[in-house]
């Protein structure tokens, strides 16, 4: 659309030439979605920067999803592959919350949240400024493109700070030595951005998304859509035809009939002009006027544009309203509330609600030190030469704790059984104490061992217990010791 | 005979044939079609004249590009070991007995040493190294034949046990069942079964074999039976028993004695593996420092 000087918009009764740029309104829910847009770019482009103290070997980024690494930090909070069960649930209640809304209120997500609104909006915006600036013509369009490629790129870096330490990437991606992937990313980021954001626009939520398809299944009679009120609408005329009378001020309606010269022409009008400045504001370039309909992304522009004419024309707002179906037979200017209390709806929140709350307890309840001690039992135990038995044990462990930087560990139920690490260290208690580097982590054989007397026939049950250096009991594992039948 | 005829509707020729009034047009294959099957065939010419195709009697035709999947696989693996070059280079420079030390290169070689003793080892030490009675060692206990310190381990992996290899650790012991009588070899049997009882200690040196043994073994399995490890002679007052701990084990062993044997892997796997492997063995529970 950007690159055509301009559109031809097919509203019910003729075709409507505007520029490519759908032109700016002002108004509540422009500033509702201005306010959203500073809102979610700056936290798209600031959050990277936040820092986080975590101590030394980690990122003090606050909220860093470090690929190499497999894993996200999220200020307090670490998350590991494992996790995933979290984010399903986040992602779950995410969807549903998406569902909610739109059962409320229409798509006020593509109108306002959704981050290719945002991007187009903010196009928008910046190519009616270059339009002042440069004037029409080819120079303002060699501006846009300098102009979006530097957004394109700028959102691509913003991207790629959220997987890279963000104080030094600049300096890398400038100097040559950041990693491939983040120059691929670059790559890749700055052409979807210019495609999809910044050529393609609204055409992606025509054309590409999936979303509008399914609206329609959510939406019912009480869900707040844009609408036009036909029933003050209609029938448009110009703004010189006078009012109907049922909605009109008797006296000025009688001026007016009098004023005009009607020629045989519409004898009496709605509140509709038919100026198409609904149309002209739409971003996807429907008529909002035709009712509820795919390409309405419920953004409310057109509900500012009427509202700036009916103003002018001192009549009430609300021409076109977020109403719901009802509205179209009650016959009131009045705003009808959101119907909070529908099976549906609550439903949809008490779902999200479940679905937020289960990761939200997750999260909470995360282990932060993961252990694997998985008995070797190839050969099951091992006779030593003064009798004695022993067992071998594989332990992997892993964690996430603040500052911990080994693991002495014990055995709990097995008397006179002796532990040690086949290459490690002991502590001064005579605990085996693993020590865990800088990756958090430790790969150990450890020995039980059972002195000749103690030593028994089959399994028995014991467990591991895993502690901190100043005594803290961080984990209990449930393990088993084979002995000889004699 | 049938007669092709000019189709003036559709501008082909018919196949010349009617049945029953109704001709068949012989309309040509599309001409994309033509072209895409004649490129197809141009590519399958071009494969076959790049890529191995076809047998020969000698063998097999190699292409102009040379390549084969084995030798993608030596790609791989060279440059598999090219990743790890700085890893290998200090696996070699270091002295065997500081390796362990580093914990990263520890963890390198046990990882290394864990895939090697799979492919070299496992068949009779077993996958997990517990060797198997009456043949082959255990290498996770605390028994070692001949020296468990990780240069013990080292050497014998490098060199064998009784290989032929020039440095191999080698021993005989004699088949006593020719120098002996059979009621002196079971008295001797006897009295090693009791050098690991430990509730014979006061009365063992009263028992008949005693002084068979003195005269016979104790100049390589000690005086106490605690083996030998210059002649890789076996503790024999542990719990250990290679061959078998019965009476009728340690009497068959003494007639005609077992004596088991190891390569020399030196001619067979490069120094970093050998190390691996040395450091693997020496962790699994039973090394000694």
């Amino acid at each position: 659309m950007s690159w055509s000087e301009t559109l031809d918009l097919r509203t019910s009764g003729r075709v409507v030439v505007r520029p490519d740029i759908p032109h700016g309104v002002s108004g509540r829910y422009r500033r509702i979605k201005t306010a959203l847009n500073v809102a979610m770019l700056a936290i798209f482009f600031c959050v990277p920067w936040l820092r986080w103290d975590r101590g030394p070997h980690l990122p003090d980024q606050a909220v860093l999803i470090d690929l190499p690494g497999r894993r996200l930090f999220a200020f307090g909070l670490e998350f590991w592959p494992q996790d995933l069960p979290i984010a399903v649930g986040v992602l779950v209640g995410a969807a549903l919350l998406l569902f909610y809304a739109t059962t409320l209120a229409g798509r006020i997500w593509c109108g306002f949240a959704c981050p290719q609104t945002v991007w187009s909006d903010l196009l928008f915006s910046v190519d009616r400024m270059i339009a002042r600036v440069a004037g029409r013509g080819p120079g303002e369009r060699r501006l846009r493109v300098v102009v979006w490629f530097a957004i394109a790129l700028s959102t691509a870096s913003g991207f790629a700070a959220w997987f890279n330490d963000a104080t030094e990437l600049p300096g890398l991606i400038v100097s040559g030595t950041a990693t491939p992937g983040v120059y691929a990313s670059l790559v890749i980021l700055t052409g979807t951005t210019f495609t999809l954001a910044l050529y393609a626009r609204e055409r992606v939520c025509l054309h590409m998304c999936p979303w509008p398809r399914f609206q329609a299944a959510l939406l019912d009679r009480d869900s707040l859509v844009v609408t036009y009120q036909e029933w003050r609408g209609e029938p448009r005329g110009k703004a010189r035809v006078p009012l109907r009378p049922d909605i009109g001020e008797p006296g000025l309606v009688a001026l007016a009939r009098q004023a005009s010269d009607l020629g045989g022409q519409l004898a009496e009008r709605g509140d509709c002009i038919d100026c198409t400045r609904c149309v002209t504001a739409c971003p996807t370039g429907v008529d909002i006027r035709n009712g509820l309909q795919m390409g309405c992304i419920g953004c409310g522009l057109c509900i500012d544009a009427c509202d700036q004419v009916m103003s002018r024309l001192e009549r009430p707002a609300g021409l076109i309203q977020f109403d719901n179906e009802a509205g179209l037979t009650r016959r009131s200017v009045e705003k009808p509330p959101v119907s909070w209390r529908r099976p549906k709806a609550l439903v949809f929140a008490g779902a999200a609600l479940a679905a937020l709350s289960i990761s939200a307890y997750g999260a909470a309840t995360m282990p932060g030190l993961l252990v694997h001690l998985d008995p070797q039992r190839n050969p099951p135990f091992v006779l030593m030469s003064d009798g004695s038995v022993r067992n071998d044990y594989a332990l992997r462990i892993s964690h996430r704790l603040a500052r911990l930087d080994g693991v002495s560990i014990r055995i709990d139920g097995l008397d006179g059984a002796k532990l040690t690490l086949s290459a490690g260290t002991e502590s001064a208690s005579g605990t085996p104490l693993v020590g865990l580097g800088r990756d958090r982590s430790a790969d150990e054989r450890l020995l039980v061992t059972l002195p000749r007397g103690l030593s028994f026939g089959g399994r028995r049950p014991f467990d591991f217990v895993l502690s901190s250096q100043d005594g803290r009991e961080l984990a209990r594992v449930p393990s088993y010791f084979w002995g000889p039948e004699r | 005979m049938a007669v092709p005829e000019h189709d003036p509707l559709t501008g082909y020729k018919t196949t010349g044939h009617e049945w029953d009034g109704i001709t068949e047009l012989t309309t040509p294959i599309p001409s994309w079609w033509v072209t895409v099957f004649l490129a197809s065939c141009f590519v399958a010419v071009l494969y076959m004249w790049l890529f191995p195709s076809f047998a020969t009697t000698g063998g097999y035709y190699r292409g102009s590009l040379g390549w084969s999947s084995r030798g993608d696989l030596v790609d791989d693996v060279a440059a598999g070991r090219a990743a790890q070059a700085t890893w290998r280079s200090a696996l070699v420079a270091t002295p065997i007995e500081a390796i362990e030390a580093n914990e990263d290169l520890r963890r390198f070689a046990t990882t290394g040493g864990r895939a090697a003793f799979g492919q070299n080892c496992a068949p009779c030490h077993g996958v997990g190294a517990g060797g198997q009675i009456g043949q082959f060692p255990a290498l996770v206990d605390d028994d070692w034949l001949w020296g468990g310190t990780i240069a013990d381990i080292y050497q014998t992996i490098r060199f064998g046990i009784r290989s032929g290899h020039e440095e191999a650790r080698d021993s005989a012991m004699p088949a006593f069942g020719e120098l002996i009588s059979a009621q002196e070899i079971d008295a001797v049997a006897r009295f090693v079964l009791a050098l690991s009882d430990p509730t014979t200690l006061a009365s063992r040196q009263q028992m008949p074999g005693a002084p068979i043994y003195a005269t016979n073994c104790a100049a390589c399995h000690g005086a106490a039976g605690e083996g030998g490890r210059d002649f890789g002679a076996p503790r024999l007052n542990d719990a250990i028993w290679l061959y078998g701990g019965t009476l009728e084990d340690v009497r068959k062993q003494i007639v005609v004695p077992r004596m088991g044997m190891m390569p020399a892997f030196t001619t067979r796997l490069d120094d970093e593996t050998i190390r691996m492997l040395s450091v693997y063995v020496h962790t699994l529970g039973g090394g000694e420092r």
